[in-house]
């Protein structure tokens, strides 16, 4: 049956963390009859553990509705699911691309966050038909009159164009379906051309390979066609291709208008990466969708097994990661305090965590990762220029003209009260505001250039301490910029800890190194030997500290014969020591890799 | 196959064993004691628990061929608490004669009772001595009042002294336990030490105040009433008594434990070189049979069981390989004896750098802990347990 493209839609939806995005999909799914009621399980789209727990989404999950409207008129609503968060900007940019419509949904209590209007701001340069959404109406604490407030200021649009929602008792969704399908354009574009379809998202899956998530522009793609992938120049057989369900349907063509699958037979998801156009290997279109980019890492950590039998594991499943996720780079290193492990490169903290946590769980990994890191361009005495994303690899200052570091543009919404602590966490980080402004009575917009090794390091939390949790912070990546910067080394015990080197302004060295030192004080246990802790830059020692040898540790009863409680207790820590990790003499406890994020300052 | 003398200790079908039995009353409860014990019973309750004993040894005896066939040799003894004293002499009468009496015993039987001072006097001295018993471990801990209050001793130190003083006159072997503990000077445990040794005391074990969750002492240091002493004080105490008792012809022989020549408790060597006990009563320990077992640390539960005619054990831990090994490292490290360098995982303890500090010496090819490494064995003991793997 040939697409009746008057009667689709494609729509997202965006909204911040927690403003009720996936339930909401899961009303829609339910209202228009897609998933029955014992399909329906909370949050049907968030299917990983992790995004069902930390509530966000983090692959997009596309779904195809059938809606027959009051008027007995059938629709096609293809809801495509967009990540939430700031870490993965470029794939939210091309989830939108696929779109005709955006639902803007602002939880009625929080209102407007940061996030929220920097992807209004994409959802309007993608030119999309945008429907503000004040959703949980139902709770007690809704001030709904006060956020069609900031709707009207931020879109202009009417007040009755703002529609009022609970996504969790069902108020307002007949009217929100509606308006889906009076306001969302159709999609246009000739089944006839050639073949044009932008890939927003891809999977793997490990029985068809790679699986292109497509928005066809222009043109049909049946399966069994040659396809071709105009970014990254492969060619692929088209497997299967198809719609989304709760699960994939196969079809026999796809054609302009369309949101669906095609499955490549490719073997990871890097040859088949968001962003790229797909079009027939025979008859190519002429120009690919604009804007491809391979997604770039910004945040690097060092990985490391903690126990060192556990290398290969990691490999095997960084590899496994990495076929779901073309984002995350990583490559071989080793460390003198840690090992053999990975610099891996990833999107921004999240990612990190996400991908760590995963690591852990889902492949029951011990890991130690190292301060997160960005990428510096080093300029040497030759005037050549080195990147580098590892702070203990960093060559020698003698050799070094200038150092650059990354600069974003950081925008922060916050209630006004609290103006002041966020301008001063921010210039404490050496942010540079540059703009302030009222969004209402009651919330700010201040925005500030600044280092992107400062704000990984422990903005976000600090942010959001400050301000009880009401800020909200969105970042985008702005320019290489020099500054005054050194490489802070940590002896234990004379021993280069290369794994807690860090690359410090040189004004905030000293202070830093100090309470660096203190911090690790507080970490490593009392050992056999007294442990000597130094920061240094180059051979200056900025710092010193140290933790005394114990005295005395014996429990000296073996009382009654009871043999067994003691060795068990021994047994017991020495689970306990494979997350210790050995520098020459001294045990450090993993956390202490991790002390340099709790330093405060 | 071939063994080393260490690992044949008369361990044969025919070795001898030891024999444990609890005894849980006390007449009150000391403030840092975590032991099975209870300050509430009466005659008719100990005369039951006696019977209980017996019925206990008979239902393991009628599972275990080795103790039913009555021919391995009983070497030693120890009544054990709880307060051991507190029973009348008749019930120990009746327990010797329904456990120890009905095995062969080597000619040097050593058979210990743990007594306290309050419960402890002539005519049970006299008694004990008629049933055999020729080996007195006296709980003294302080002769301090503040200290002794501390602990929750139930003696006063002029009992305390009595206490020796009979002891030293009825018993060749007499034994005195010592607590380092909070508010201790060294010139006043040294004449302490002094003073007990002069009234006949043999051995001595100080063992150094620890604190057990749930004991009332526990409680104490976290509402700030009792402050422990700093480790540093600790060792200053521990190597200062160490030394005193060492001048006064003492042998440390284990961590805790400091002995005349001969005088060393054969009982505790057992525990600590690999030799087979049985223990009897609730939270005893046994390590019969390769395998180590205790018994549930409930009275009335351990009673129950024994009712319904089950052997009353709880933990039952079945000794693998490394866990053996492992055993016999941390128990031959706590000897002056030491372990055969060979027995070490390679690379768990740093030899030279350890001789240089002083925490041991290196004795025909065995590492023997030296005081100071004494005070730091926990710490060995992990650094062993981290490397050893089989």
């Amino acid at each position: 049956m040939p697409l009746n493209r008057d009667k689709t839609r494609n729509f997202c939806i965006i909204a911040h963390i927690d403003h009720g995005k996936s339930t909401l999909a899961d009303r829609l799914l339910e209202a228009t009859g897609t998933l029955k009621g014992k399909e329906l399980q909370e949050q049907v789209l968030d299917s990983m553990d992790l995004e069902r727990e930390r509530g966000i989404t983090i692959k997009s999950h596309p779904i195809r509705m059938n809606y027959e409207d009051p008027r007995g008129e059938s629709w096609t609503l293809n809801l495509i699911d967009t990540p939430g968060h700031v870490d993965f900007h470029y794939e939210v940019s091309r989830s939108l691309a696929a779109c005709e419509g955006a639902l803007l949904v602002v939880d009625a209590v929080q209102g407007v966050q940061a996030q929220t209007i920097n992807n209004m701001y994409l959802a309007l340069e993608h030119d999309l038909e945008i429907i503000p959404v004040i959703n949980k109406i139902d709770l007690p604490a809704a001030r709904p009159e006060y956020v069609q407030e900031q709707f009207i200021d931020l879109l202009g649009c009417d007040p009755d164009e703002v529609l009022l929602v609970s996504a969790k008792t069902g108020e307002g969704i007949p009217d929100l379906l509606d308006a889906i399908t009076d306001r969302v354009p159709s999609p246009e574009g000739d089944p006839k051309e050639r073949a044009k379809a932008l890939i927003f998202d891809s999977i793997f899956d490990p029985y068809v390979g790679a699986v292109a998530y497509v928005r066809m522009f222009a043109g049909t793609i049946s399966k069994g066609d040659k396809i071709y992938c105009m970014g990254n120049e492969k060619r692929f057989d088209v497997g299967e291709l198809g719609w989304f369900r709760l699960t994939r349907m196969g079809q026999d063509t796809l054609e302009a208008g369309e949101v669906g699958f095609i499955a490549t037979g490719a073997k990871d998801v890097r040859h088949v990466r968001v962003g790229d156009t797909i079009t027939l290997a025979d008859e190519p279109c002429d120009h690919p969708w604009p804007g491809y980019a391979e997604a770039k890492p910004m945040v690097f950590s060092g990985l490391y097994p903690t126990d060192n039998d556990q290398y290969d594991d990691l490999l095997e499943a960084l590899e496994k990661l990495q076929m779901n996720d073309a984002a995350l780079s990583w490559e071989k290193e080793s460390s003198a305090a840690l090992g053999f492990g990975f610099r891996c490169g990833f999107l921004g903290l999240l990612h990190l965590e996400i991908i760590q946590e995963r690591l852990e769980r889902e492949y029951g990994l011990n890991l130690i990762a190292t301060l997160p890191n960005v990428e510096y361009e080093v300029l040497l005495r030759d005037g050549s220029v080195q990147l580098c994303e590892n702070p203990a690899l960093l060559p020698e200052a003698k050799h070094i003209e200038e150092i650059r570091e990354p600069i974003v543009h950081a925008s922060i919404i916050t209630p006004k009260d609290f103006v002041g602590a966020v301008i001063q966490i921010s210039l404490e980080r050496r942010g540079v505001q540059t703009k302030m402004e009222y969004l209402d009575p009651e919330r700010v917009c201040i925005e500030f250039d600044i280092p992107l090794n400062e704000l990984v390091v422990d903005y976000y939390d600090k942010l959001k301490s400050v301000t009880k949790g009401y800020a909200s912070l969105d970042y985008e990546y702005r320019r290489h910029q020099m500054d005054d910067l050194v490489r802070l080394d940590i002896l234990i015990n004379g021993d280069l800890v290369d794994a807690l080197t860090c690359i410090v302004h040189r004004e905030n060295a000293y202070t830093w190194g100090l309470k660096l030192c203190q911090k690790l004080k507080e970490l490593i246990p009392r050992q056999m030997f007294a442990v000597a802790i130094q920061a240094a830059v180059g051979t200056r020692v900025l710092a010193r500290t140290s933790v005394k040898a114990f005295r005395k540790n014996v429990t000296a009863k073996c009382y009654g014969g009871d043999i067994s409680r003691k060795r068990k207790l021994l047994e017991k820590q020495k689970e306990g020591k494979k997350r210790m990790k050995q520098v020459g003499s001294v045990e450090i406890p993993q956390d202490a890799f991790l002390a340099v994020l709790k330093v405060e300052r | 196959m071939t063994f080393s003398a260490d690992q044949r200790p008369e361990r044969g079908a025919r070795g001898p064993w030891g024999l444990y039995v609890h005894v849980p009353f006390c007449s009150s409860l000391c403030s840092y004691c975590h032991f099975v014990r209870t300050a509430d019973h009466d005659d008719a309750v100990r005369t039951r628990y006696v019977e209980d004993l017996l019925l206990e040894l008979r239902l393991r005896s009628r599972r275990c061929g080795i103790l039913s066939r009555r021919e391995r040799p009983l070497a030693t003894v120890y009544l054990g608490g709880g307060t051991p004293s507190l029973l009348e002499p008749e019930l120990i009468e009746r327990l010797v004669a329904g456990t120890v009496a009905t095995f062969p015993h080597r000619p040097d039987l050593e058979m210990t009772i743990e007594a306290n001072p309050e419960s402890f006097d002539d005519l049970k001295a006299g008694w004990w001595r008629e049933l055999g018993i020729n080996r007195v471990s006296l709980g003294i801990q302080s002769l301090q009042p503040r200290i002794l209050k501390m602990l929750g001793r139930a003696a006063d130190p002029a009992q305390a002294r009595a206490a020796l003083r009979r002891a030293g006159r009825r018993f060749d072997r007499v034994s005195a336990d010592w607590i380092l503990g909070p508010a201790l000077r060294v010139d006043e445990l040294c004449d302490e030490l002094d003073e007990a040794v002069d009234l006949g005391v043999k051995h001595f074990s100080l063992y150094i105040l620890e604190v057990h969750t749930g004991t009332m002492l526990a409680e104490r240091v976290a509402r700030g009433q009792v402050r422990l002493p700093q480790d540093e004080d600790t060792e200053r105490v521990y190597l200062a008594a160490g030394a005193h008792l060492e001048k006064l012809g003492f042998n440390q022989y284990e961590v805790a434990n400091f002995a005349r020549p001969g005088a060393e408790s054969r009982h505790n060597q057992a525990y600590w070189s690999g030799r087979p006990y049985l223990g009897l009563g609730p939270g005893a320990h046994s390590f019969w049979g390769r395998r180590r077992s205790a018994n549930v640390a409930d009275p009335a539960e351990w009673s129950r069981r024994l009712a319904i005619g089950s052997v009353p054990e709880d933990e039952v831990d079945p000794l693998d390989r490394t866990a053996r090994r492992l055993e016999r490292i941390i128990l031959a490290l706590r000897t002056a004896a030491g372990v055969p360098l060979d027995w070490l995982p390679g690379g768990a303890l740093d030899v030279e750098r350890g001789c240089e500090l002083g925490w041991w010496t290196i004795q025909r090819e065995r590492l023997v802990l030296t005081r100071l490494g004494f005070l730091r064995i926990d710490g060995f003991e992990a650094a062993l347990a981290t490397r050893l793997d089989v």
